[in-house]
This record gives structure tokens, sequence and C-alpha cells, in this order.
């Protein structure tokens, strides 16, 4: 095989440019469309959920590198580059994760409000006493500034390690093995802990302690995917001729078995909140289900991230047809940024105005009384919801449901305030994710064009070409 | 599979599994029907050379799954609605969430045993059966092709012989069981 480097066309960075450009009107789009009460919110949440969604699929290349170099694994040689392209995109996500934390901290924004409001106003209630060393505006600040340096600092020396000749020299491979244990390390706690800084502190009220893994699993699918994406352009351009259909039916079980994974950790998390029954964690549901767009979003995304690869991606055929097999990463893109959508969407996006009275208490006309034993300033009120809650839950299927009218919370308005979520998926909402995949791309290209597309002196090179997927 | 298994077989013994695999491909070409292919451990691109269909195999255990998962939904369905509602913590009597972990487990139990025993049943691995060993040496070092010789003439069978040695079989020997030797 000749030593190719994939040539970074004009019209490819014109479709880039293009790309991103779409992604800054998304941005003004969702500026200029947001409600007024909502202190950006939209804005805000769009950016979040990309740069942390793009960041993770971006790690995620760095931890197959990573995880393969450990297992001995020799399928993936061929592709190896591509993954560790895909990691350029850490060199900036981390930063943009900690510019959108220092806007919240600064008050730009109101996403991290409820954090902010517990740091002010929470000292005494013995639930928040950890919560109060660890959110310490110096502290979140510090740890979310020390992932973007680790992960920035590990994907340029991916690129350069593995990059640079002689990788079969035997003190080489050796040293890969060091460095691919280190970032394993470091990935570990960081993904976990940026799930907790960056998205459950959104809602600091709701516990999961599983959402690490959660979030993993999640990008993890939209990282499989993507590679199988960019595999099937490159090939379409005439390189990586040597991968064929063995290296994607590969990939794509790996996207099969990450989404069944996915699956596995969202039914554990809703499960064990739903049979518990505990205020804290059921808010966190009655909040989405009572919304008749999030129940769409959430159980759409089951069904896509579930259902669809369950019954589609489960047959070789598929994953074997380059046709099908795209069509199912692209959409499994798609189901994974919905469910980011839910997890990023909801909080920042409350109706500000009508829920100031009652400190970020969203309370609905209807029936649900959420957040209440929380954000309840005044002591009395504060007991008597949690309370109310607390007893109710004893008779009724639903512990949050609290009857309109007889407990605390909208008595301190005095009026009815029906609470209204603005988060959709809309044009902005799709232009700000195609913006954000065009500066993934465009890291990513570029990154790809600096070296050869296949690792030539590789050890694992010969087993990589033919690797044969039989039918056992 | 046939009804009535072959006793009298040809076999030949390589001993490079490259060379074993061209064997095949060139056997195969000209049109010599290979009965069973055993070696010591698995040799990839085997299947593509003998020409294998892809298994059935994990079809049944969709459909051993799919058994698993009707019959658990409509079991805990039955008797948490009509046979013998109880009122646990609060929650419906059609409990759904909580049905899954068992759904799961089922699905999992019944494609696991029907599918292991439709293997073991389909390779006649029952209890019992005394099997049928062409050549101790294909647990060591030796790749082996069986062909069957039941209906070929002894002019058919020579020809079998000469490919065999002419692709690079180390060894070419006939095998005959008797009733008593098993299946």
């Amino acid at each position: 095989m000749t030593n190719e480097k994939f040539e970074f066309t004009d019209s490819l960075k014109k479709n880039l440019y293009i790309m991103m450009g779409l992604g800054l009107l998304g941005l003004v789009w969702v500026f200029l469309g947001d409600h007024e009460s909502n202190h950006h919110g939209r804005l805000w949440s769009n950016l979040l959920a990309n740069s942390y969604y793009f960041t993770g699929i971006a790690l995620f290349g760095m931890f197959v590198v990573s995880a393969t170099q450990l297992a001995y694994g020799g399928w993936q040689t061929l592709m190896k580059r591509i993954f560790i392209s895909m990691s350029a995109f850490a060199r900036i996500g981390g930063f943009l994760l900690l510019l959108i934390l220092a806007a919240g901290i600064a008050d730009v924004h109101k996403l991290y409000e409820h954090v902010s409001h517990i740091m002010h106003t929470g000292h005494g209630d013995p639930k928040y006493s950890t919560k109060l060393v660890y959110f310490a505006s110096w502290f979140w600040i510090g740890r979310v500034f020390v992932y973007a340096l680790l992960w920035a600092t590990f994907s340029i020396v991916f690129d350069r390690f593995f990059g640079e000749a002689d990788q079969s020299s035997q003190a080489k491979y050796k040293k890969s093995k060091l460095l691919a244990a280190a970032f394993i390390v470091v990935f570990a706690v960081s993904e976990s802990a940026v799930s907790w800084d960056m998205i459950m502190s959104l809602d600091p009220h709701w516990f999961s302690t599983l959402f690490g893994w959660y979030n993993f699993a999640s990008y993890g699918c939209a990282a499989w995917a993507t590679s199988i994406l960019i595999i099937i352009y490159l090939k379409s351009k005439g390189y990586l001729n040597q991968v064929n259909e063995n290296h994607v039916h590969d990939l794509g079980k790996m996207l099969f078995g990450f989404s069944i994974f996915w699956t596995y950790l969202w039914f554990s998390q809703f499960m064990l909140q739903w049979y518990a029954n505990i205020p804290e964690d059921t808010n966190f549901w009655v909040k989405r289900f009572d919304e008749p767009y999030f129940k769409v979003t959430i159980f759409g995304a089951l069904i896509v991230n579930f259902l669809f690869p369950l019954f589609f991606l489960i047959k070789r055929s598929a994953k074997r047809n380059f046709k099908m097999i795209g069509f199912g990463a692209a959409l499994l893109i798609f189901g994974h940024y919905v469910d980011f959508f839910n997890y990023t969407f909801v909080e920042p996006n409350w109706n500000h105005e009508a829920m100031e009275h009652g400190h970020g208490a969203a309370v609905k006309s209807e029936n649900v009384v959420m957040l209440a034993e929380a954000h309840a300033t005044e002591a009395a009120h504060g007991a008597a919801a949690t309370d109310a809650v607390k007893h109710e839950g004893h008779e009724a299927s639903a512990a949050v449901e609290v009857k309109h009218g007889e407990h605390g919370v909208e008595s301190k308005h005095g009026h009815e305030a029906p609470v209204k979520n603005f988060a959709s998926i809309g044009i902005g909402e799709i232009l700000v994710f195609i913006g954000f995949a065009g500066l993934f791309l465009f890291m990513f290209f570029s990154n790809l064009s600096k070296r050869n597309i296949v690792p030539e002196d590789d050890p694992y090179l010969k087993e990589s070409e033919k690797l044969n997927v039989t039918w056992a | 599979m046939d009804s009535v298994a072959p006793n009298k077989f040809v076999v030949g013994l390589w001993d490079h599994e490259e060379v074993y695999l061209h064997a095949i491909e060139h056997l195969r070409h000209k049109g010599v029907k290979i009965y069973d292919s055993l070696t010591p451990f698995p040799v990839h691109g085997l299947d593509e050379a003998l020409g294998m269909k892809e298994t059935r195999l994990h079809t049944a255990g969709f459909f051993f799954g799919a058994t698993g998962t009707t019959l658990a939904l409509s079991f805990m369905t039955w008797v948490m609605t009509t046979n013998y509602p109880i009122d646990f913590g609060g929650k419906p009597n059609w409990p759904v969430p909580s049905f899954i972990p068992i759904t799961f487990e089922l699905t999992v139990l019944f494609a696991a045993w029907g599918m292991t025993l439709t293997y073991l049943v389909r390779n006649k691995l029952w209890p019992g059966r005394v099997p049928r060993i062409y050549d101790k040496r294909t647990t060591d070092d030796r790749f082996a092709l069986v062909f069957d010789a039941e209906s070929l003439t002894d002019a058919e069978i020579n020809s079998i012989k000469d490919a065999c040695k002419k692709e690079g079989a180390v060894d070419v020997k006939d095998k005959v069981f008797t009733e008593a030797e098993g299946l």
C-alpha cells in the first residue's frame, strides 16, 4: 500500500465553512428567537449540549485507540488514524465547556443557577453541605480547566506519538502501552466527573450514580457511528482501499453493542428511580413526562437508540452493507443528540418569570409541585411542602404528586403561574448542531491531512489487513 | 444432512493451514465434494473456502428469545392483573418497568438454552453418543479433509486420493466405520 495522505481539498473546506456558517446563523437564530424571560437559556443550552456531545465523541476516539492498544487489538490498525484524528476536537472541546461554565458562574446565563442558589442560600441544610464544597466556584471551574488541559494535551501527544515513524520498535511499543494506560485512567475519572460538573449539576437535586457511564455509552455510540460515516466517506473519495466491509462490520458490531449497553444504563437509571420513588429523583422524570414534548423526545430517543439497532443492526447483512450501516449510523448520531437534548435543555428553559416567585420551583397549574422543598426560601413553606410530599407518597401512586391548591408553593404566588418549557428541537438547534459538526469535521480533516492515513509501520498492520469476519 | 450417515470415507491429512486452505479451494474447483473438515484450531477463511452458508442458528436464537420475552411478559401480566393482583408500594397493578429485568433474564435464558440444545442436536452431540474419530492427529497438528466414499467407485476414490496428494496432503487413507462405532 502506498503512503497516502488525505488531501484536504478546497471544495471540502468550503463545504465545512458553510456548515460552520450555518452554525453561527443557528446561534443567532436561537439567541433572537428565545423568550425574553429565559435569560438566553436556549442559546447556552445549545452550546452546552453540542460542546459536550462532540467533546465526548472526540475523547472516545482516544479511548478506542487506548483500549485496543492495551488489549493487543489488531483489527483496528487501519482505522487507528481515524480515531486519533477524531480526537482533534478535544483540543478545544474542553475549553468550550470551561467557557460555558465560566459564563455561568459569572452570571451571564442561568444554566447553573440552581447550584448557585444553593451556594448562596443553602447553608444550614445538611443535605447540601458536601455540595457546597464540591461546587465552590474555584474548585468547580478548576476541575473543568484541568480536564480541558489534560484532554488537549493527550490529544496532541496521541497525534504525535502514533503519527510519527517507527511504530515497530520495541521501546516505542512499550511506551504506547504506558500512554494508553495513562489515558484510560485520566479518561475514566474525567469523563465521569465532567458529566457531573456540566450536565448533572443542571439539576442539583437529581442524582444518578451511573451517569458517567451513561454519558460514556451515549457518545460512545455516536463515536462508533461517526467513525463508520467517516470511513464510508473516505472510501468514496478513494482512500483507505484496504478497509473493507469486514472492518465496517466490526465497527457496526461495536455500535450495536454500545446501543444495547446504553439501553441497559438508561433502563437501570430509570427503573430504580421509578421503583424507589424518592421525590428528588422522580422530579427529574416528572418534569420531563409532564411536558408532552419531552415525553416524545425521551421515548423517541429510546426507540431510535434501542429498538432500531435491535431490529436493524442485528442483521449481518445490514452491518456489511455500506448504505444500510451508513443510514443506521447517521440515525444513531441524531438519536444520541436527542438523548443529550433531553438532559441539557429541560432545566435551563423553564419560564423564569413564572418561576422567580417560587425560586425556581417548577409549578404546573394542574397537578405537580416540584423541587418544592429545596427551593422554598421560607422555612415554613419548605417544611410544609416536604412533609406533604412524604405523606402523599404512602397514599398516592406517584409520590411527587401534590394536589393543586392544598400545599405550599403556589400560595406564595397568590396567582396561577403556569410554567412552560421553551425547549424544542427547531431550526436553530439543527443549525447549531450542523455548525458544531462542521467544526468537528474541520478539525478532523485538517488533522488527518497532516500524516499518512494508514500507519505503515505499525506492528499490527498485517493483522488488520487480513481481517476476516466469518459466519461464526 | 443425510438420513443415513455414510460409513466409508477417504481422509486426507495436511500439515500446514495455508496449503490446506489452497487445497480446499482447488479441490472444490475440481468438483470434489467435501464431507467434513477437521482442524486443530480455528482457521481464518475456512468458512469461505468451504463455501459454507450462513448459519441459521442465530435466527433460531432470535425466536427462542422472543418466546422467552412473550412468556415472561404474558405470565407476569396475567399474575399481576388477573390472577393475584397485589398493591406493591403504591405501584400500578401492571408495573411494566419492574417486569423488564425478569423479561430480559427469561429472554436470555430461552435464547441460550434453545441455541445450545439446537446446536448439540444438529451436531449429534447428545449424551452417550460415541464420536467418530477420523484421525487422532486432528486434535494435535494435522488438518483433515473427509470425503464421503460410500457411493463412489474405486476409480473415483483413487482420483480423489491423487488430487489430495497433488495438493500437498502428507497422508491419505481410507477410513471405514462399523455400525457399532456410532454415528
